[in-house]
């Protein structure tokens, strides 16, 4: 708890509204996507970078540490307050400072939400690339945290990929600005692309140079439907190797195909073992080539069937089971557990096969949705968390699914980050060398360990 | 030093350890004790390991070791571990060696119909680790984003000897902190590269050359922001003036490169695109090269011309953004005169960047002044200095220094890596 000199400090610093200490107040900042709680004893909602200065000296001085919160859809704990500390809430730092078309660059505060910066940009023809699953709630300081990815990603890149530069507020409480307006303006070594995922353990991002670009002129959308997932991943790697890297590559799995039958009849067969969403972008003349190609790819992968949209409306009610994945499957259990392991496409099927293993071997039940075009796996586990069993169970085979990605020569995590869920396992990725290379950068910006202690590495 | 010798000598071999006529694999005035050869990551934990102990200075490179700050030192010349150990076709990555010559990795990748997008820094003795020790944004940067996102692993010897390896066959991995691309511009600071894991692309299904001749520098960047509103954004889009553009061909203002790489259709239509503003633009020539044989060769001497802007010690580099070019090249004759008669200046319209040959200690501050009130700045390390300085914020200079110089000494407490390079 906070003694009432400590909180007149902060009042005095951020404004009498925008310091929160009561319990009841605290409450909705102290969980995230992970269903987990922290606990905290305040929260301060900055308006500008010097505030955020103010607030991160006086904390130090304090000895309070300071966990940074966009809207707290994070899935891997990274923003969970930890005990006895502040959260500092970016809400109130949200302008879209600056749009330069021409430069191909925009400036935005960190708690602009990702759509609003779409929004906007789409009034003018132009986008952001990165577009996380939760891009319609989650802020780009939180992209930045995690550096999220997106359907979009396998032909653009990740967030990491569209930063130029990040005005920064380190644990010392000076700012410094890494990057530029451009790629070519770090000062030799790429601070930031370290801050980027870095989960907001070494620096408080208060502005990004975010690189746009112009809307493609032309897209195409495509459904194929195979019999296994095993088929849909041939097609996968056959559509790559045929020298196309469509924009997005979704997958869905029997389950999830079902479950959003259930929830809004998208028209899938509830048959099918696995669906794949194509989309290609580019010159209009380019894209009917393309299209045929994949046809062919999807008919040699014995694809069920293959439907290209011609519609607007035919786009959107091919994306609409994807659109309603997650949620759909409250109808099979109140809960589920989203992962966020990524493989080598080649080894793919293997994953889907050990997915299949765990649901058997922890008696779980699993959907899968995936971007099986960078190899990135969500396996929803389904649980009720009023029962205890299934939350134990839950646990295990969300260790044992990580387990089965380091084998498999892939990552814990393609783009929902460490937190703390994923921690424990991060040893065994990287080895004892690389988990000292991490402290080396932590200690590098906050040896006090002040900014979200306890996330993605212990010191 | 004669100990640490005998030492190497016994872990790579007498044969590959050179004490006399060294000059043929170093840049730079000062005298390394030894050049030394190591044939694997084994040799290489080796030889570091023994300059740790010994508290001996060690720079690394391709083919050619830059000398400054390491008289007594250890040049280390990666050119024995020039192997690419996998191709991965369907995951699109290969494993390739660091010292592996660049432009010969992309031409082997090329016969399998695949892709390496990243400039040779200096196309004559550039390997695939300094590729990722620079860490450029080159000319194709724009569409293929810069070298560093085509690193996707790779297994290096920190300065203290230990073997480290970090990432996967992943495109995508947000597992810690992100020390995959950190080393790409870290110069070997962090360490010597051994095995560099690269993302590659398919091959493109089709290629052009648009090169004109067109009466100025600024002529050719309104011709550029022509094209871009247009919507159209070749692979490179580059001019060089009179002295460097004769370099490829003769011309009689500067010259244009444009390459157009993607699908063939698309690739059709934007060359007619470019080369019509480029004839509003007033070029006295334009040709659009459709010829495989003929490309190759021009990508080829603009590489050369590439290695040379490279190597010019006397150079700025800086950036305006796209939009901004034609603007700063009429500031730019204000600070180092005529442009067109300066004996190099490269405008790569898609980055909004120039490089212009001029001493840096002379003309930076000016240029970098003129470029912030462009919304850009210089590049890189001495750009992040100077635009400290032209807002007089010392506080910000001294704290970015503090925390390079913190990342620095945590991975080489000795501060035995790369000497000559000062944070």
């Amino acid at each position: 708890m906070l003694s009432q000199s400590v909180i007149t400090k902060l009042k005095s610093i951020c404004g009498e509204k925008d310091v929160i200490t009561s319990k009841i107040g605290m409450y909705a900042y102290g969980y995230d996507g992970t269903m987990l709680e922290g606990s905290h004893v305040g929260i301060v909602f900055p308006e500008s970078t010097q505030e955020v200065v103010d607030l991160v000296n006086f904390c130090r001085e304090q000895g309070i540490a300071i966990v940074p919160r966009g809207a707290g859809t994070n899935v891997s704990g990274g923003t969970l307050p930890s005990d006895g500390s502040i959260v500092m809430n970016f809400a109130r730092m949200k302008k879209l400072l600056e749009i330069d078309l021409e430069n191909y660059v925009a400036i935005v505060e960190p708690g602009v939400v990702n759509w609003d910066i779409q929004e906007t940009l789409a009034k003018y023809g132009y986008y952001y690339p990165p577009d996380p699953a939760s891009w319609k709630a989650s802020t780009l300081g939180g992209n930045l945290g995690e550096s999220s990815g997106g359907p979009k990603c396998f032909k653009y890149g990740v967030t990491r990929d569209f930063i130029y530069g990040l005005e920064v507020v380190l644990p010392t409480g000076k700012v410094i600005w890494v990057g530029g307006r451009d790629f070519s303006s770090e000062p030799m070594y790429d601070l930031t692309r370290i801050l980027v995922g870095s989960e907001g353990t070494i620096g408080f991002i208060t502005k990004a140079a975010i690189r746009i670009q112009p809307i493609p002129e032309a897209k195409r959308t495509m459904l194929a439907i195979f019999n296994t997932p095993e088929d849909a991943s041939q097609a996968v790697a056959d559509i790559v190797s045929a020298g196309i890297i469509p924009t997005t590559l979704e997958m869905m799995d029997n389950l999830i195909i079902n479950t959003t039958e259930d929830h809004c009849g998208a028209g899938n067969p509830r048959d099918a073992g696995a669906l794949l969403i194509i989309e290609v972008d580019g010159h209009p003349g380019d894209l009917e080539a393309q299209v045929e190609t994949i046809g062919e790819v999807a008919k040699k992968a014995n694809s069920k069937d293959f439907k290209v949209a011609t519609s607007a409306a035919e786009v959107d009610k091919i994306w609409l089971a994807r659109r309603v994945a997650f949620g759909s499957v409250a109808r099979v259990k109140p809960n589920y557990g989203v992962n966020d392991i990524t493989v080598p496409r080649s080894n793919f099927p293997k994953a889907i096969a050990a997915i299949e293993k765990v649901k058997k071997d922890f008696g779980v039940t699993i959907g899968t949705v995936a971007h099986a075009g960078d190899g990135n796996l969500h396996p929803l586990i389904l649980f009720d968390q009023r029962n205890k069993d299934e939350v134990d169970s839950l646990h295990a085979a969300e260790m044992e699914l990580c387990r089965i990605a380091i084998d498999l020569e892939g990552t814990i995590s393609g783009e929902h980050g460490i937190g703390i869920l994923k921690k424990a396992l991060l040893p065994k990725e990287f080895g004892p060398v690389g988990m000292d290379v991490f402290k080396k950068v932590k200690r590098s910006f906050d040896p006090q360990n002040q900014f979200n202690p306890g996330k993605l590495i212990d010191l | 030093m004669s100990d640490i010798i005998a030492k190497i000598k016994g872990i790579v071999g007498d044969a590959n350890v050179v004490t006399a006529d060294m000059p043929q694999y170093l840049k730079g005035n000062e005298q390394p004790a030894a050049v030394v050869f190591p044939g694997s990551t084994e040799d290489v934990v080796g030889i570091v390991k023994a300059a740790y102990d010994a508290d001996v200075k060690v720079n690394v490179g391709g083919n050619v070791v830059e000398t400054k700050g390491l008289s007594g030192g250890i040049a280390v010349v990666m050119s024995r571990m020039n192997q690419i150990e996998e191709v991965d076709p369907e995951n699109l990555t290969c494993w390739v060696q660091a010292g592996m010559n660049h432009q010969e990795f992309v031409e082997k990748l090329s016969e399998k119909k695949l892709n390496f997008p990243p400039e040779p820094y200096a196309v004559s003795t550039s390997s695939i680790g300094g590729c990722f020790s620079i860490g450029d944004v080159d000319s194709k940067a724009f569409n293929y984003l810069p070298t560093r996102t085509f690193i996707l692993a790779y297994e290096s010897v920190l300065p203290t000897g230990e073997v480290y390896k970090v990432g996967t066959k992943c495109i995508k991995c947000v597992s810690g902190y992100d020390m995959i691309h950190f080393i790409a511009g870290s110069r070997a600071t962090f360490g010597i590269l051994t095995r560099v894991l690269v993302k590659l692309l398919p091959a493109p299904q089709a290629a052009k050359a648009v090169v004109a001749d067109v009466p100025s520098l600024a002529a050719a960047a309104k011709a550029f922001k022509a094209i871009q509103k247009r919507k159209v954004f070749p692979t490179r889009l580059n001019a060089l003036n009179k002295a460097l553009g004769n370099e490829v061909m003769e011309t009689s203002g500067c010259l244009v490169l444009v390459d157009i790489e993607g699908f063939p259709v698309s690739t059709a239509q934007y060359a007619k695109e470019v080369e019509a503003e480029l004839k509003i633009a007033g070029a006295s020539f334009t040709k659009v090269i459709e010829d495989k044989a003929e490309y190759d060769e021009l990508w080829s001497k603009w590489l050369k011309v590439r290695e040379k802007i490279n190597l010019e010690e006397n150079k700025v580099k800086f950036t305006v953004g796209p939009a901004k070019v034609v603007n700063a090249l009429g500031s730019l004759s204000g600070i180092v005169s005529n442009i067109e008669e300066n004996p190099g200046v490269l405008v790569e319209g898609l980055n909004g960047k120039i490089t212009v040959f001029t001493d840096p200690d002379a003309n930076a501050a000016a240029i970098n002044n003129m470029a912030m009130g462009l919304g850009g700045n210089v590049s890189g390390l001495l750009g992040s200095q100077l635009r400290c300085k032209a807002y007089n914020d010392n506080e910000m200079l001294e704290e970015i220094s503090r925390v390079l110089n913190s990342i620095r000494s945590e991975f080489d407490p000795k501060g035995i890596m790369a000497p000559g390079i000062k944070l």
